[in-house]
């Protein structure tokens, strides 16, 4: 007696479809598992013996073989608890087989028989779709993740007995609404750049961070506003596009961090790891890889506050993802990559008491100490920072009494942005430099030829401002999005001006 | 006797191949400096690398503190390359801060400098300072009283100072703290009959306290770069009037160099306000100055460098 249903294992982002195999023979009662199952999916058989019997089922005495195939694919997840249950009970007869044709099934096992959430819902479901599956039924709690995927008929089970009653009757339960994926709202969790006073020239290099998707670098006393401003980044990127939304909330569901009520993310994730954080906490990691902080910022802000007290192998880490907007985690049974194109925002104070080079208050520390703090502040990350700037604490009497015009808002700021992507969008279509960050050695040469005033005055700078050879191509791509932003296709000596001041010797 | 000895191989950091060539002088060699021989302690034996001949040009000290203000590290450099310019040889004590900037000024502006280390001949401390340690035995002298290969300590600097201050017609303060090693410079020289000059400061600024008080205990005040011509008897040439003549300035510029001549040293934004111009356009116009030396920028803050 055999029965055959279809479910999913997860790889990377990716769902791979398994087929669920069940064989009942006589023999002494037993039960066992083959097709690289991971430790979890060796748990179930307990969990559905029990599951099954407290469903009003009883549990067939006899020797049990379960084979998850393709056999040579490793499979993990407690998705397979579902299946699992259903291809027993179809095996013996208990429950129809043809109605379970084409359709896949995803879903943990309590012990009273309940089904509960799993990890990865969408990409499984998506990765299932892809493969032609039309119908899937997978547990309530993922119902929100899953309803971003159209042209699919998904039913939410709360337990094993309704859907076995469902599979006998033919009588199903109601599909999940398709949701149309939402504007990008901001969720009123995200500051204001409104709300932050006497800090324009800062606020600026964020426009034009924002714009090109320029790595920035703030670095000031305590108390000058570095970590408002960076909470407020968010507010000004561009919307998350659908296809963004669905790749976001794919990783979101694959890390096992969408919120309760598992509803998908609509706007740009920031993510704000400690300096204690582990390598693969950051990165992506584990026996069976799950995607770290660079992944969760995928299209969005990742923001490391106190930048020189990350361990210095952790920020090595950051470069490949920098460059290739994603990671490859490689592992002793499988590869996979996570998509990782976040928005890099870094802070940190000027030493280690966060007072150097402020006139009134003293700083504590002893040269040594400003150097060594500083030394941590070089190297191959900090190099591909383009935007490095200096905030200083705002004096009240720099505000008080002055014609202050309004302070630019978020919104003033976002259609600036917007604009500036746009241009981007059209001038690199079909390459896969997306934004002005990006851009390559030769592309610089391509793309932004200044003028020749523009050149000269790069010249002057060079000599007279002791620049390095770096900073050369990183002054040439931001003064290309300043360019970009006042809407000018040619790079003059006023972008490069600007671009010149981004930057900290 | 001159004390012209064959240069020993020397071990210089991991760099065994290096070798160092040095000059032991005592005080009654005809090339050890007569300023210095005029103290009550002068450093025997003192060695030397570089350029020993230098040591009897005039010399004026430029020291302060470790950690300057953008406005420091500039008053020390146009200092140094000010003192450079009419042939006066900078002395300092190649830490990092004022000293460097002064070492650094006076080598920009075509001029000599000596330093005066708190460590062995071989022992560039601080490591960051390594260029300027390779290049001033090209342009000047590196001298030490101690053996080489002796770690910089903290009891090996104070020593030093009375080198630097033993050496020079005057001492220039140009930031330091209530305690520091500027004012134990500061009191060398005027134990050694050496005229201290200071930079004054703002009331509110931690390393305007030294400056300041020794000011009020009689030091010279510093009012412009050419005041350390007095030690010299050097004629003034006229500063102000070639500063507004060699800078053109257009209708911005000339908007934002009021401002900053009124109102001293600004924030970018507060400038930004004062002007009443949007950051990025602001931003270009500070380049310009900037590269042309009509303004420098440092910390977030804008200062008038001319």
């Amino acid at each position: 007696m055999y029965a055959k249903i279809i479910s999913a294992t997860l790889k990377g982002i990716e769902g791979i479809p398994v087929r669920v195999e069940t064989d009942l023979s006589a023999g002494l009662p037993a039960f066992l598992l083959t097709g690289l199952p991971s430790t979890s999916i060796r748990e179930a058989g307990e969990r559905i013996h029990r599951a099954i019997a407290n469903s009003g089922y009883s549990f067939p005495e006899k020797k049990i073989t379960v084979n998850l195939s393709p056999a040579n694919q490793r499979k993990e997840g407690t998705q397979f608890d579902l299946p699992i249950a259903l291809g027993i009970l179809a095996a013996d007869g208990k429950i129809p087989r043809e109605m379970m044709r084409g359709c896949a099934f995803l879903g943990e096992l309590s012990l009273n028989g309940r089904v509960g959430p799993i990890r990865g819902a969408l990409p499984l479901a998506a990765g299932l779709r892809k493969k032609g599956v039309r119908r899937i039924w997978l547990p309530e709690g993922n119902a929100g993740e899953v309803s971003l995927l159209t042209d699919i008929e998904i039913h939410p089970v709360r337990s094993l007995a309704e859907l076995a009653e469902e599979l006998r009757s033919g009588v199903v339960s109601e599909t999940v609404r398709t949701d149309a994926p939402a504007e990008n709202g901001a969720d009123g969790t995200i500051p204001d750049f409104g709300d932050v006073r006497g800090q324009e020239t800062a606020k600026r290099a964020f426009e034009v961070a924002a714009a090109g998707n320029h790595p920035i670098l703030l670095s000031g006393p305590p108390g000058s506003g570095k970590t408002m401003m960076v909470r407020c980044l968010p507010g000004i990127l561009p919307p998350l596009t659908a296809d963004e939304q669905l790749e976001v909330t794919m990783l979101y569901s694959v890390a096992g961090e969408l919120r309760d009520g598992g509803g998908f993310v609509r706007s740009r994730p920031f993510r704000e790891p400690h300096h204690t954080v582990p390598l693969t906490a950051l990165i992506g990691g584990g026996v069976s890889p799950r995607p770290g902080e660079i992944s969760l910022a995928h299209k969005g802000v990742l923001f490391l506050d106190e930048f020189p007290e990350y361990d210095r192998h952790v920020l090595e880490a950051l470069r490949e993802p920098l460059e290739s907007k994603r990671i490859v985690l490689t592992r002793l049974t499988d590869t996979v990559a996570y998509p990782a194109d976040f928005l890099l925002a870094a802070a940190c104070n000027p030493c280690p008491c966060g007072f150097f080079g402020d006139p009134e208050i003293g700083c504590t520390c002893t040269s040594g100490e400003i150097r060594r703090y500083r030394s941590r502040l070089s190297g191959p990350i900090v190099d591909r920072i383009d935007l490095q700037i200096n905030v200083s604490r705002v004096k009240y009497r720099d505000l008080a009494g002055r014609e202050e015009s309004a302070p630019r808002t978020s919104s003033e700021m976002r259609k600036t942005v917007l604009r500036a992507v746009e241009i981007q969008k059209s001038r690199y279509a079909g390459r896969k430099t997306k934004r002005n960050a990006q851009l390559t050695a030769r592309e610089i040469k391509q793309f932004c030829r200044p003028t020749a005033e523009g050149e000269e005055l790069l010249e002057n700078a060079y000599s007279r401002l002791h620049l390095s050879a770096r900073a050369y191509g990183k002054i040439l791509k931001v003064a290309r999005t300043v360019a970009d932003i006042e809407n000018v296709e040619t790079i003059d000596a006023r972008h490069i001006a600007e671009a010149i001041r981004y930057r900290t010797e | 006797m001159i004390g012209y000895r064959a240069g020993n191989p020397v071990r210089r950091g991991f760099r065994k191949d290096v070798t160092m060539q040095y000059t032991t002088l005592r005080p009654g060699d005809a090339a050890y400096p007569p300023m210095l021989a005029a103290i009550g302690d002068p450093p025997a034996p003192l060695y030397v690398t570089g350029e020993p001949s230098v040591l009897s040009a005039p010399c004026i000290a430029i020291v302060g503190t470790r950690k300057a203000s953008p406005y420091g590290a500039w008053c020390a450099y146009e200092l140094g390359k000010r003192a450079a310019s009419y042939g006066i040889t900078v002395v300092s004590g190649m830490a990092s801060g004022i000293d460097t900037h002064a070492h650094r000024g006076a080598l920009d502006g075509g001029g000599r400098t000596v330093a005066v280390l708190g460590s062995g001949l071989d022992v560039c401390y601080p490591e960051s300072n390594r260029k300027l340690y390779e290049t001033i035995p090209e342009r000047g002298a590196i001298l030490s009283e101690l053996p080489l290969g002796q770690k910089p300590l903290k009891r090996t600097f104070p020593a030093r100072n009375r080198i630097i201050s033993g050496l020079s017609y005057g001492v220039v303060v140009v930031e330091a703290a209530l305690k520091s090693g500027s004012l134990i410079t500061a009191d060398h020289a005027v134990r050694q009959g050496r005229d201290v000059l200071a930079v004054p400061g703002n009331l509110n600024q931690v390393f305007s306290y030294g400056c300041n008080k020794l000011i009020r205990d009689g030091a010279m005040i510093l009012t412009s770069f050419d005041d350390i011509l007095d030690l010299f008897d050097i004629e003034r040439r006229d500063a102000v009037k070639e500063a507004s003549m060699t800078v053109a300035l257009n209708r911005e510029e000339t908007k934002i160099w009021r401002i900053l001549r009124d109102e001293g040293e600004l924030t970018v934004d507060a400038l930004a306000m004062r002007a009443a111009m949007n950051p990025g356009d602001l931003a270009a116009v500070l380049t310009y100055m900037e590269i042309r030396g009509i303004v420098h920028t440092d910390f977030g803050r804008v200062f008038l460098s001319v």
